[in-house]
């Protein structure tokens, strides 16, 4: 009951939103300058107000917590300080460490803090609140999956400002998976005590109250000069009303508010829309363990029979670019020399014919409604490749019911990675052999060896040939058919400046964001 | 009110209550009520224990990240105490409620801190809309009624008939382009301040309106057809008879015996605005109980469910009790 309701009411905010929108055109002021380039010097001052989304029931003050409010994730990281954050290029860059150093091995990293780097509260930083904070994240029960390959007791302090991080295997790429939950809180903070314990980051905090948050500028940052007064946190939980409160005016920026909004603000020219590419990835994922896509001819032919210009255009609504069915699309290491697939229906009825396809069944593809396009682009889909003689039956399932049931086990199904870290990130949670994750049951020696010589190896030119290498396989045979990128979008108001543009939990990082006068 | 000496055509009150009229009694009555609403909601509650239970997947799993292996989300499940039986669990939460200790979230937050401004605020608004709405059913249901069959009358009701059928988000979304984001008059969206409660009062407005309406519109019909009724019953016609200005008939002879059936329709109104509370507070983004429901369905968070559930429960009850008893209070009165 309630979901019908549910869905109806988001149908109904959508065009309601596009018919405020379009009745709301019309507005003349041409923004100097924009909210992500221009080269005006930053004006000091204001407050910020940033809708975020997030849902009441679900909110977490803990920074090594089980974070499901983009708004929750977004006061933690800017109170909060990790060892590194996300950059453009390199997509790692310093943040507390402000310096690592691997072993000849891999296995051994070093990081050293910023220098004058302190809490809140005017306590120094030390090497002990670090590893204090990295063995409280280990501890929690996402721990081994947020701090990959590396045992509590392999993580000490080296001095005040040195940790040593010891991984059970060589790693290049630690300093990359420790960018997003590595906060850092003073040592011998309780549970009990967590909502109070004092950061590091570029804001302190003024108050907090179900969700909502004021938070005010650290003039003590050690990371450079932070520009607003003050940042004020909304929480939204739905994109429509976060969308209406920016279009009256009573928010400054709504964070990942999506295409929809963005589509229908077009008009307003006083409303600026932030494109962050390579946001998201919602691929549909092809079982290669067993069942009737198995064979590596019929995963082709389906890459083949995808009109993946018309998905982009019709699912994101144009927000995103066409992808290569190969993960990982905004690492500098990514491989854009591969052939990009294009639709070659008569191909694909070939490579059916040739693999034996049983084309006189319908095969059902279960879908979501967990983020918005991801229903949808399976629906497109199913019509798409009925054109190659394919029959594919779409079926919507319940959140917990999809993540319970057909996750992972599946022959045929949408999911989707928020995270778009990394060729290596994605190599190695979802198509090693042995990875937790491995969405398609996808087992290739090839690939294994490929991917255990690529971070083992600490030369760069070399490893980006060898992750070359790794991207040609997935390419040819992985369970994934990648169709396209989702750009994130935020929307904001004229006078918003230096608002980041990276994918992802890149969003968050508003340090650097100020507003014209 | 006007004592009045003809007994009501229909009386909902059996001759054998004429003598719980006395307090004790009636204090004896309200109790054996609460008492028998507290069993009703007892088992609600273990209904939605129960339900959750059946439901797919279970907290740790709607809490917990991708890449979880199994052994993680064991250690999930004990955190979580999703090991034990739902029996244990539901008597567990049972018995902390006379201490108004709600249990904690699956994120780990205290259900109570997640309740305490939620829940206010979304009985303020509730409030206000169920004043609302008995203030303009009353008002225009009583002007319609003046005159039967005239034109008012025709078109309050016709206007009534058709405000009724409208789902309250088609409400929610008409009043927000038409008074905020064409005017400019109104605030979009209600944005919380630093006590948990909206920050300003014109923030009330839009959402108190787009429960309003629908609820107006019910209500209007009832009140016309419950005056509608009593107009017919003969000490109506006599006071009509006897002269008495069509208004003074309509305060002092027809409303007194309509109230009951009245005070009925509003309190069944109310579990219908607890429940519109739930869309009107997501298109609106007021911070009340729906959106603390709808991410506990979801992350099959029974602790929060059930919060919300004995919260919602006792207050429609207190409704439901009161309207009883302004029910007994006037027949008792005619008597």
């Amino acid at each position: 009951m309630d979901l019908t309701r549910r869905q109806l009411l988001w149908a109904g905010g959508a065009i309601g939103a596009g018919v405020m929108l379009t009745a709301c055109g019309g507005g003349d002021e041409e923004p100097t300058g924009s909210a992500t380039g221009g080269s005006a010097k930053p004006r000091k001052g204001g407050t910020l107000r940033v809708g975020a989304l997030g849902r009441a029931g679900a909110i977490t003050r803990d920074p090594h917590g089980s974070q499901a409010n983009e708004s929750d994730y977004l006061i933690i990281s800017l109170l909060y300080d990790t060892l590194t954050v996300p950059g453009r290029k390199p997509n790692t860059e310093p943040r507390l460490a402000a310096s690592w150093k691997p072993s000849e091995d891999l296995k051994t990293w070093r990081f050293t803090l910023a220098k004058g780097a302190k809490f809140h509260d005017g306590t120094p930083v030390t090497a002990e609140d670090v590893v204090f904070s990295l063995k409280r994240l280990r501890a929690t029960p996402s721990g081994a999956s947020r701090l990959p390959g590396i045992q509590a007791k392999n993580i000490t302090a080296e001095g005040t400002d040195t940790v040593v991080v010891v991984s059970d295997y060589a790693n290049a790429e630690l300093p990359l998976l420790v960018r997003l939950t590595t906060f850092v809180i003073p040592k011998g903070t309780t549970d009990k005590d967590i909502a109070k314990a004092p950061g590091t980051g570029p804001f302190k905090l003024d108050w907090f109250r179900g969700g909502n948050a004021r938070l005010v500028r650290n003039k003590d940052w050690y990371g450079g000069e932070v520009h607003l007064d003050a940042i004020e946190v909304k929480i939204f939980e739905s994109p429509q009303a976060m969308a209406s409160a920016l279009l009256a005016g009573q928010i400054d920026l709504a964070s990942n508010v999506g295409a929809v909004a963005a589509r229908t603000a077009e008009s307003r020219k006083d409303i600026q829309a932030v494109r962050r590419p390579n946001d998201m990835a919602m691929p549909i994922v092809l079982r290669t363990a067993d069942g009737p896509f198995a064979d590596a001819k019929v995963r082709e032919a389906l890459r083949l029979a995808v009109d993946r210009e018309a998905m982009v255009k019709q699912v994101l609504s144009g927000y995103g670019t066409v992808a290569n069915d190969v993960l990982g699309t905004g690492d500098p290491a990514y491989d854009k020399s591969l052939p990009q697939r294009t639709r070659d229906l008569a191909k694909a009825k070939q490579l059916l014919k040739e693999a034996k396809f049983d084309t006189s069944k319908t095969y059902e593809l279960y879908t979501t409604e967990d983020i918005s396009g991801l229903a949808e682009s399976a629906t497109l889909f199913a019509t798409q490749v009925r054109e190659a003689g394919v029959k594919v039956k779409v079926v919507k399932q319940e959140s917990a019911t999809f993540w319970d049931k057909t996750w992972l086990k599946g022959d045929l199904y949408t999911t989707y990675w928020g995270t778009n870290d990394s060729v290596v990130f994605f190599a190695s949670k979802t198509m090693v052999s042995d990875s937790g994750q491995n969405e398609a049951g996808w087992k290739n020696d090839d690939f294994d060896a490929a991917y255990e010589k690529a971070i083992g190896t600490s030369d760069a030119s070399e490893r980006t040939q060898l992750l070359k290498e790794l991207q040609k396989i997935e390419y040819d045979s992985s369970g994934y058919l990648l169709w396209g990128m989702a750009d994130g979008i935020d929307l904001a108001g004229a006078k918003v400046r230096g608002l980041p543009t990276l994918p992802g939990y890149g969003r968050v990082q508003l340090e650097g964001a100020w507003l014209a006068s | 009110m006007t004592p009045d000496t003809t007994a009501p055509a229909a009386s909902p009150v059996s001759p054998g209550r004429r003598s719980a009229r006395t307090p004790v009694l009636v204090l004896g009555r309200v109790g054996m009520v609460l008492l028998n609403r507290a069993v009703l909601l007892a088992v609600l509650l273990a209904l939605v224990f129960g339900t959750v239970e059946l439901l797919p997947g279970d907290a740790a799993t709607a809490t917990s990240e991708r890449g979880e292996s199994a052994a993680d989300l064991a250690e999930r499940r004990e955190l979580l105490g999703l090991d034990r039986p739902v029996l244990e669990r539901f008597w567990d939460w049972m018995t902390g409620l006379p201490t108004g200790d709600l249990g904690t979230s699956a994120r780990g937050e205290k259900v109570t801190d997640l309740l305490s401004s939620a829940f206010p605020n979304t009985l303020l608004l509730g409030g206000i809309a169920l004043l609302l709405t008995a203030l303009v059913s009353l008002a225009l249901g009583c002007w319609a009624a003046l005159r039967p069959g005239g034109r008012l009358d025709r078109a309050v009701s016709g206007t009534a008939t058709a405000v009724l059928a409208l789902p309250e988000f088609v409400v929610a979304v008409a009043l927000v382009l038409v008074l905020s984001l064409w005017t400019g008059w109104l605030p979009a969206v209600t944005l919380t301040g630093a006590d948990g409660s909206p920050a300003s009062w014109d923030m009330l407005v839009l959402p108190a309106l787009a429960l309003t309406i629908p609820q107006a519109g019910w209500n209007i019909r009832i009140v016309r057809a419950a005056l509608a009724d009593e107009a017919r019953a003969p000490h109506v016609e006599t006071a009509v008879l006897d002269g008495l200005p069509p208004h003074r008939v309509l305060t002092h002879h027809v409303l007194p015996g309509a109230l009951p059936a009245i005070a009925a329709g509003l309190a069944t109104s109310t579990g219908m605005l607890l429940g519109g509370a739930v869309v009107v507070e997501t298109i609106f983004n007021y911070p009340g109980i729906g959106s603390v429901l709808a991410s506990a369905v979801s992350d099959r968070d029974s602790p929060v469910i059930a919060g919300v559930t004995a919260l919602s429960g006792a207050v429609i009850t207190g409704v439901l009790l009161l309207a009883d008893l302004v029910r007994d209070l006037v027949t008792g009165v005619r008597r």
